[in-house]
């Protein structure tokens, strides 16, 4: 008998008569992609699709969205909604290898021809100087960046990183509609939708020979690296910091590309090169890839407000020391009013016409293009010109002249007259359609294409052969009305020749084995040590509220925490700002008690607010932490039953976390921070439940209280048949060092990591912290339980304190605030 | 006339600051009109002093580095300068603005000293509405250029009161706009935003200005301040004439200027970074004194 399939999944038609099916029914017209190109590679992907999804595409949708989700968790900021900014659609946009080619010339020449002006914009300045265009045309821009002229970019290059926005028309001709020559977005965003739309019709590749993303990204890099003046370059990726929107995709790129993610606090310019504060002391860095604002880069050169750029960057750039790519100052040549001169200044300097034609822009800046936009804006879109708000339109987005009110156009006007250089008048473009999935069916949309150019290692352009479709919202086809549009697709370049099965592996010669994966900077040892100090916080906050709540397993001593053991478990908790004092230790009121110490959000330092603290924390760190790690951080707090069950669940999340980190991070010094928080926090605690249910005087209540928090019960029973007793309770919770829970264990961990961690010199003398270490190991290792006094144990409190203060001195960025220096008084 | 001028700027920090990176911009640049014949910059303690790469307007930047503790910075600038301008007295010959403004749109200047950089709004002075209307009945286009700048001027020196405790050195032209008051810098500030909005180019000058004791009293020693007014470029033939809508007055002989830039930020005389914590106090002192009339100053 055949194989049975559930019936479920059978079909009533085969892929094949689906495919034709949804490809009959498109009412796509004769100038949309699918219905303009030939039929078979459309088909091939309708069958994947079909395969999928069967009749209702919409399942295909849901599909490939969820692969996002899947895939995006790993870089999307924990703790915050932000979805992806567009999602995916899983109909790719189809370009066959002829066409790319065209695309791909168009592009290349484009960033020559960019980079031969800028060449000339921050050099001789010729160009200006022998009329091809007005000054003006430069100056306008917020972008121009006057203090490095006469400055030549070290690696010889203003560009290495480009994207270019593309419509294509209804007669099937690519327009420019944008250049992004500071730091474009969206690469990661094409590496994304590529995965997700990869996992969703896996055989689309093999059967269409779909070019791959890896080779270009490996040429960017190797590009950035051959531009650096040391051979082993360190090359970092400059980010504004995980508030800024496109952190996320930033994190990824710098995971994908293997650079070293740096805020600006990480560097240092110090004596004409540029360092990154690790902790191992400072490290040179050859190259940033910056996707930071150029006036924020440097506060000397630049906006000397910026707190988030690096004093003297420009310094070391000018010496020749650090390679930034784009060069800033490179946005000058983004303007809408740029332009205008660009079809020409490619024949006058190149002797060839653009391959890929700009939309007609005319820039008022001149008398007889401002007389045509005064006669015709009412077919025109009119936009500032330098991109900034002018006094005559009504904001600084694109307006269609027609769409104006009487009162606009007459401001417009007027205005015209006076700063006529603010604005320039464009022919509104019309867009072609490609198919998207709407509901459960196939729908024509307007879509934009951004393609993507880098540098390779012998200064030559490479094209990432496909790229980030966006798809309108509405059938309308004007660009203008398109704006950032709604849905992303995925765009395959397909053709003829097979694809070899490219790998990102380098020539085995070529690279030397290592197994300390470079140099942890000081920020990110900051954040793992501070994780882990929250993350045991919140456990032991937990644990608690757990054996407040009445809870023990060890029922069957009889040693249920009596009212007195409860004051003090209520005291520590609301010594350690988690809640307000209860009302009174009845039942009802320790339970809302314990809620307020969960889950309060309005100041308190409840498990919710430690929970924040950790998101937060590691929302700074995204390109080191496991996605599990993360969805477990990002979890919602549970809400149903009781709170003893609330407690217990958290609990669990919490100890699957600590395994997570205990086994799955690989012993770098990143996890060494990770557990030095973990095991300074939970020494500080179990010290503190010692001096208050351990100490003489303790009653039973208080001992089995001191062996919960300790998470010792199960240790003690089976090392103590007897029953409990203080002084063997206190040798296990505090002095044993076989007890994973008790201080000891903990001081010797601390004391081993810090012997591991680098120092700075090799003159074999201990640094501060490690002598802090051992000191709080020569008193805590001799010590006997039965002597052990509060005195003693405060004194661990303090040391432990001592101890974090000094591997904070040593290895975080800390304490110093710039401040501005600024000066004048005024008559 | 001739000038001894001594800017002395001395910042105190709560606590020691590790080190101090600063640009100054307290050299006077050459001008048309006035010669530097000395100069001295002295900083205590010493630091580091270079010529600094990055030069956004026309200015003298010096870097100033200092990599030691310190809870006290001084920065003393010592000038001699000769000032020999004369009022510009407008004459039938001028350009109208809206041939300024034509002229300047399609300059090939690209350089500093060109018009086209001060065509357009720049950071710390954005294009402004209200602005723009209080400021366009002296700007008509078929004017001539001199006149309506002096004009301008005038009418801001008359609408506003000069009031140090309106406004703050980082107060917007909007807001110092909607107070009517305020000092020189904001008087300024208004006066570019309204040029600009006009299609005019028009920079700010930062600098020093004679001050004139009243009557029977003799000058104070380091009571003057710095100054800041406006420039506005005339047409190939003048260039860039000086007004002064604080005191409704011409840039002349009184004017020592000191740095040009689009707005304050291209000019500020001390800025940059100092690694710290704590407060930091900051006291300026000036003293311009032509040196005929030169008295005694106490050890």
């Amino acid at each position: 008998m055949a194989k049975e399939e559930p019936l479920a999944t059978q079909p009533l038609f085969d892929t094949g008569t689906l495919a034709r099916r949804h490809f009959d029914d498109y009412a796509g017209t004769s100038s949309d992609t699918m219905r303009a190109g030939a039929a078979a590679p459309w088909l091939a992907v309708l069958e994947e699709l079909s395969s999928v999804a069967g009749d209702d595409l919409g399942h295909a949708r849901e599909r490939v969205q969820r692969h996002a989700i899947d895939i995006g968790t790993g870089f999307r900021i924990i703790g915050e909604d932000s979805e992806r900014p567009w999602p995916v659609s899983p109909m790719p946009l189809l370009i066959e290898a002829a066409e790319w080619a065209h695309i791909e010339r168009g592009v290349v020449q484009r960033a020559d021809l960019f980079e031969t002006i800028l060449a000339d914009l921050y050099g001789p300045s010729r160009l200006v100087e022998r009329g091809h265009f007005p000054a003006t045309l430069v100056t306008g821009s917020p972008f121009f960046l006057r203090p490095l002229v006469g400055l030549a970019p070290p690696g010889g290059h203003h560009l290495h990183f480009v994207a270019i926005d593309l419509g294509r028309s209804p007669s099937g001709e690519w327009r420019v509609l944008a250049d992004h020559l500071r730091a474009p977005t969206g690469a990661g965003y094409a590496l994304e939708n590529r995965l997700a739309v990869s996992r969703t019709l896996g055989g689309l590749q093999a059967r269409l020979n779909v070019r791959r993303h890896a080779p270009f990204f490996a040429a960017f890099r190797e590009g950035l690296a051959a531009a650096c003046r040391r051979s082993d370059p360190r090359i970092g990726l400059l980010t504004p910091g995980r508030y800024n929107p496109s952190y996320p995709e930033q994190a990824h790129l710098a995971r994908y590309l293997g650079l070293l993610l740096v805020e600006g606090d990480d560097l240092a310019a110090l004596e004409d090169r540029l360092y990154v504060r690790t902790i191992a002391g400072l490290k040179r860095v050859d190259a940033l890839w910056r996707r930071l604002d150029p006036r924020l880069l440097d506060p000397l050169a630049f906006d000397s407000h910026s707190r988030i750029g690096v004093p003297g960057l420009i310094d070391v750039w000018a010496q020749g020391n650090v390679v930034l790519a784009n060069a800033p100052g490179a946005g000058v040549l983004e303007s809408p009013a740029f332009g205008a001169f660009l079809p020409q200044l490619s024949t006058r300097l190149t002797g060839a016409d653009l391959i890929l034609p700009n939309i007609a822009t005319w820039w008022c800046g001149q008398p007889r293009e401002a007389a045509h936009v005064a006669g015709e804006f009412g077919s025109m879109l009119l936009s500032p010109a330098f991109g900034a708000r002018t006094l005559g339109l009504p904001g600084d987005a694109p307006v269609a002249g027609a769409d104006l009110t009487p009162e606009q156009r007459a401001a417009f006007l007027d205005d015209l007259t006076r700063r006529p250089q603010d604005y320039v008048g464009q022919e509104i473009v019309r867009l072609s359609t490609m198919p998207v999935i709407i509901e459960d069916r196939l729908e024509p949309r307007p879509f934009t294409l951004r393609v993507f150019a880098a540098r390779d290692a012998q200064g030559h352009w490479q094209v990432l052969p496909g790229g980030f479709a966006r798809i309108g919202e509405h059938p309308d086809p004007r660009a203008a009305v398109l704006g950032e549009g709604t849905w992303s697709a995925d765009v395959c370049v397909h053709g003829a020749e097979p694809v070899s099965p490219v790998s990102l592996l380098p020539a085995p010669d070529s690279l030397h084995v290592r197994r300390n994966p470079g140099t942890l900077p000081s920020r990110v040892a900051d954040n793992f040590f501070w994780l882990g100090r929250y993350l045991e916080r919140g456990e032991a906050l937990l644990a608690a509220i757990r054996v407040m709540l009445g809870h023990s397993i060890d029922a069957d001593t009889g040693a249920a925490p009596d009212e007195a053991t409860i004051a003090k478990l209520v005291a520590e908790i609301v010594d350690s700002g988690a809640a307000p004092a209860p009302a009174s230790f009845r039942r009802a009121d320790l339970i809302a008690f314990a809620r307020t110490a969960m889950e309060a959000r309005d100041g308190w330092q409840s498990v919710a607010a430690i929970n924040t603290h950790a998101q937060r924390i590691a929302g700074g760190s995204r390109d080191r932490l496991s996605v599990d790690m993360v969805r477990l951080l990002d979890a919602p707090f549970p809400t149903h039953r009781g709170m003893l069950d609330r407690a217990g669940s958290l609990q669990r999340r919490y100890a699957a976390i600590a395994g997570l980190s205990a086994e799955h991070m690989g012993r770098t010094a990143a996890w060494r921070f990770h557990d030095l928080g973990r095991r300074i926090e939970r020494a500080r605690a179990i010290t503190r439940a010692a001096r208050i249910f351990g100490m003489s005087g303790a009653s039973a209540g208080d001992l089995s209280t001191l062996l919960d928090l300790a998470d010792s019960q199960i240790s003690y029973r089976q090392r103590y048949l007897t029953g409990i007793a203080r002084v063997p309770v206190v040798d296990l919770t505090v002095l044993d060092p076989g007890n994973p829970r008790a201080l000891a264990f903990q001081v010797e961990r601390v004391r081993e990591h810090l012997a591991a961690l680098p120092v700075l010199d090799d003159d074999g003398m201990a640094e501060p912290q490690q002598i802090e270490a051992t000191e709080l190991l020569a008193l805590v290792a001799p010590a006997q339980a039965a002597l052990l006094d509060p005195e003693t144990l405060s004194e661990v409190e303090h040391r432990l304190f001592r101890l974090s203060e000094a591997i904070a001195r040593r290895y975080f960025l800390q304490g110093a605030e710039p401040l501005r220096a600024s000066g004048l008084t005024l008559a | 006339m001739r000038y001894d001028i001594r800017h002395i700027t001395r910042f105190d920090y709560g606590n020691a600051v590790k080190f101090a990176r600063c640009n100054l911009r307290l050299k006077p640049i050459d001008w048309p009109g006035q010669k530097l014949e000395d100069y001295a910059l002295h900083v205590a303690p010493s630091g580091r002093t270079t010529a600094a790469y990055a030069e956004a307007g026309l200015a003298h930047v010096t870097r100033l580095v200092v990599d030691e503790r310190v809870r006290r910075l001084t920065i003393e600038s010592v000038a001699r300068i000769t000032v020999d301008r004369l009022v510009p007295v407008p004459d039938a010959s001028d350009p109208m603005i809206a041939e300024v403004c034509a002229l300047a749109r399609a300059s090939s200047d690209v350089s500093a000293a060109g018009p086209a950089a001060y065509l357009f709004p720049s950071p710390l002075i954005p294009l402004d509405r209200a602005i723009a209307d209080y400021c366009a009945p002296d700007l008509s286009p078929d004017r001539n250029v001199l006149e309506a700048g002096i004009a301008l001027a005038r009418r801001i020196q008359r609408d506003f009161a000069f009031d140090p405790a309106a406004t703050l050195v980082d107060t917007p032209p909007h807001e110092a706009f909607a107070k009517r008051s305020g000092v020189c810098q904001d008087f300024a500030q208004i006066m570019l935003t309204g040029l600009r909005a006009a299609g005019l180019p028009a920079a700010y000058a930062s600098g020093y200005i004679r001050t004139i004791p009243p009557p029977g009293q003799e000058r104070l020693v380091g009571a003057d301040a710095t100054h800041a007014w406006v420039l506005i470029w005339c047409g190939p033939q003048r260039g860039w004439v000086g007004v002064d809508p604080t005191n409704g007055i011409w840039m002349a002989g009184d004017h020592i200027v000191v740095a040009i830039g689009r707005d304050y930020a291209e000019i500020a005389p001390v800025d940059g970074v100092v690694l710290g914590s704590g407060a930091q106090a900051m006291e300026v002192s000036v003293d311009v004194a032509p040196i005929a009339e030169r008295i005694e100053e106490p050890a």
